[in-house]
């Protein structure tokens, strides 16, 4: 630590979930000086940005370019709405300010192309936000890079997330209105279901793939070539008045060889006692492996207990933590980060040829 | 009581010997062997030991129904005399040929014993009552020990692919499937149902010598039920790296099924396996061969 700059953040939104800002405040490298927006945004948006502010003891700047004038930033954290990630991201980048976004990285892969251009052409480091430090996930890194199950040659993950996400499907009374996607995401901030913000919808495939094609690319090193999936919306009305997926499954062709696939569902609070079964599988020329990711944790019931409580507590999760030392080491060794620029877009491509393979039924290229 | 003949190896023979004093109305009388093995560790005195030829012409009169546990080319083979002799059959494994034994009146069930696992009817259940609602995604993870007899992958694929259908009542309207470049012993198939149900399956019969895994989900509308080996591993600690051990569910399907057999032929419950079944299952392990052979898509209208 000694020695080493201690690096200005700026907020760019902060919107939705929370947790990147407070990952970035939390650690000794770096430090939040200022919350900014643009000022033509909506007045809940700039509600929440007030708050954070207040929480963190920092001014709020209804101005981003004056807030990077001004506050001598090194880095900027962009929580914002889905559709506008690149487009803050981008203006960050183009001011030299090195860049820490939430996923998903867009909405349209046009967007990530443009993000990737301008983090080249700045030089800077941009982190996409994922769970790639997670003490399993680590564990299954660890234990393919070590050669124990021999060259990897299938890697598969379930990725359940059991909660809800407003109304069950098939709940809409015949004269109602079809629920409006944004209006029911600034809704669900109060209980953490608001993953989709935006006013785009957007199926789960789309808010929560980056993290299973995430430790893909993490435990495989390579690009998905081609895929084949299938979606549906099964469990929300929300999903099924957007006509935008909560469960979905895809058949993946991945470099070298490798084979695998996809699961993922956001499955109902109801389907699994904490928040969800995720699961690594993979096979080597010499063996299997089986993680369960949320792993270490600790099981404590009592009596009262609140239903929505989980049950099994997970323990010694330095995710953040890891991923914002990750970032400073990038950043001082000029380094690339765990999941940079390009990874997200490659793994967004691997989302939008999914959708388009859903869309056709027939297996889709992607293209980097 | 219903007098029951065995055909199977002498391995198998030990194994449903063993099952006995679990079935009711119910006997073993007459055991024909497949291969020469210990007979004398298989049924004991439990019942007569003859041949297959003498099993359909001279022991006629000493079994009420037959039980064959054998590889496909002999399972139909004998499910066709059965069928002649007018003997209610329980047959096993049956594969492409299940389309020519046409059963007639007389009692023709497939084995099917993966329907019966007790921890598969636990999850059938919670279908079956609703209480997970429509089901959407099925996710199976099977893999099995390199072996030295190897099954076919017809065989090894099947029971997986049943289940599919059987979960979802209905076969898939499109089969995608995958298999490694580098490992032949492994495919993943990808099947599409209406109203957007999905499986994906994994299949692996790689892997060193010892133990298996598998692992089936399956989620509904309303909750969601995780049958996966997992779960039920205990430790072992004998030095190094603990190793994992799975809790057995010992031959529970087995005298599942022969109970719903024995059951009926005495008119007490209805079959749940058909041979229509059996012969949807082997079309669509087909499709996920014809995918992976192809590379492409197997849909519903395109099928021969």
């Amino acid at each position: 630590m000694e020695g080493l700059k201690v690096l200005r953040c700026g907020v760019l939104s902060v919107v939705k979930h929370d947790y990147l800002p407070r990952a970035v405040a939390a650690h000794s490298r770096f430090e939040l000086v200022v919350v900014a927006d643009d000022a033509d945004q909506p007045d809940w948006v700039h509600e929440r940005n007030q708050l954070f502010a207040d929480e963190f003891s920092v001014p709020y700047i209804k101005n981003v370019a004056k807030a990077i004038a001004e506050y001598d930033l090194d880095l900027v954290a962009v929580s914002s709405q889905a559709e506008r990630h690149c487009e803050l991201a981008v203006r960050a980048a183009e001011e030299g300010l090195h860049v820490i976004a939430d996923k998903p990285m867009s909405t349209s892969l046009s967007e990530c192309d443009r993000l990737v251009d301008a983090v080249y052409k700045n030089d800077i480091k941009f982190l996409l936000w994922n769970r790639n430090y997670l003490p399993s996930v680590i564990q299954a890194k660890e234990a393919i890079d070590s050669g124990v199950i021999g060259e990897l040659q299938a890697v598969h993950v379930d990725f359940y997330f059991s909660k809800d996400a407003g109304p069950p499907k098939g709940t809409r009374k015949v004269n109602d209105p079809p629920i409006d996607w944004l209006e029911r995401q600034i809704e669900a901030h109060t209980d953490g279901s608001d993953g989709g913000v935006g006013v785009q919808p957007m199926g789960e495939l789309q808010i929560e793939g980056i993290y299973p094609l995430g430790y893909i690319h993490l435990l495989t090193g390579e690009n998905v070539h081609r895929v084949f999936a299938r979606t549906t919306s099964h469990f929300h009305q929300a999903n099924v008045d957007n006509n935008v997926d909560d469960l979905a499954s895809v058949s993946l062709e991945i470099g070298k060889g490798i084979v695998g696939s996809l699961c993922i569902g956001r499955i109902g609070a109801a389907s699994h006692p904490d928040i969800g079964e995720i699961k690594i599988h993979a096979i080597g020329s010499k063996g299997g492996l089986v993680i369960t990711e949320a792993r270490p944790e600790v099981s404590i019931y009592y009596r009262d207990q609140p239903l929505s409580e989980f049950k099994n507590e997970r323990i010694a999760n330095e995710n953040d933590f890891l991923l914002m030392d990750d970032f400073a080491r990038s950043i001082d060794t000029d380094s690339e980060p765990i999941l940079n620029a390009q990874n997200g877009r490659d793994i967004a491509a691997t989302v939008f040829a999914s959708l388009e393979s859903c869309k056709i039924g027939a297996p889709v290229e992607v293209f980097h | 009581m219903i007098r029951l003949a065995l055909i199977g190896s002498s391995e198998k023979a030990k194994i449903y010997a063993g099952l006995s004093t679990r079935l009711h109305r119910a006997t073993w009388t007459v055991f024909a062997p497949l291969d020469s093995g210990d007979l004398s560790k298989a049924f004991g005195s439990l019942a007569k030991v003859t041949t297959i030829d003498d099993l359909f012409s001279q022991k006629l009169d000493d079994f009420d129904a037959v039980v064959v546990d054998a590889d496909a080319d002999v399972a139909e083979r004998i499910a066709k005399e059965a069928m002649n002799l007018s003997k209610p059959a329980l047959v096993g494994m049956l594969g492409q040929g299940a389309e020519t034994i046409g059963a007639g009146n007389v009692l023709l069930m497939p084995a099917h014993p993966w329907r019966f696992i007790p921890s598969i009817q636990a999850v059938r259940r919670s279908v079956d009552t609703g209480k997970l609602g429509a089901p959407g995604l099925l996710r199976i993870h099977r893999w099995l020990p390199l072996s030295k007899i190897k099954s076919t992958i017809i065989e090894r694929i099947l029971p997986d692919i049943d289940l599919a259908c059987w979960f979802f009542n209905e076969v898939p309207d499109s089969v995608w499937s995958l298999q490694s470049a580098v490992n032949d012993d492994y495919i993943q198939f990808h099947l599409g149902f209406t109203n957007g149900g999905m499986a994906m399956i994994d299949l692996a019969a790689s892997l060193p010598s010892g133990g298996d895994y598998y692992s089936l989900t399956m989620i509904g509308e309303k909750g969601a039920a995780y049958a996966d080996d997992h779960h039920n591993m205990n430790l072992l600690y004998s030095g190094g790296q603990p190793s994992a051990i799975r809790s057995n569910q010992g031959h529970a399907e087995l005298v599942h099924q022969l109970q719903e057999f024995v059951d009926v032929i005495d008119g007490k419950y209805e079959q749940t396996v058909s041979l229509a079944d059996t012969i949807c299952a082997v079309q669509v392990v087909d499709q996920v061969l014809e995918s992976a052979n192809t590379r492409e898509v197997v849909k519903k209208e395109q099928r021969k």
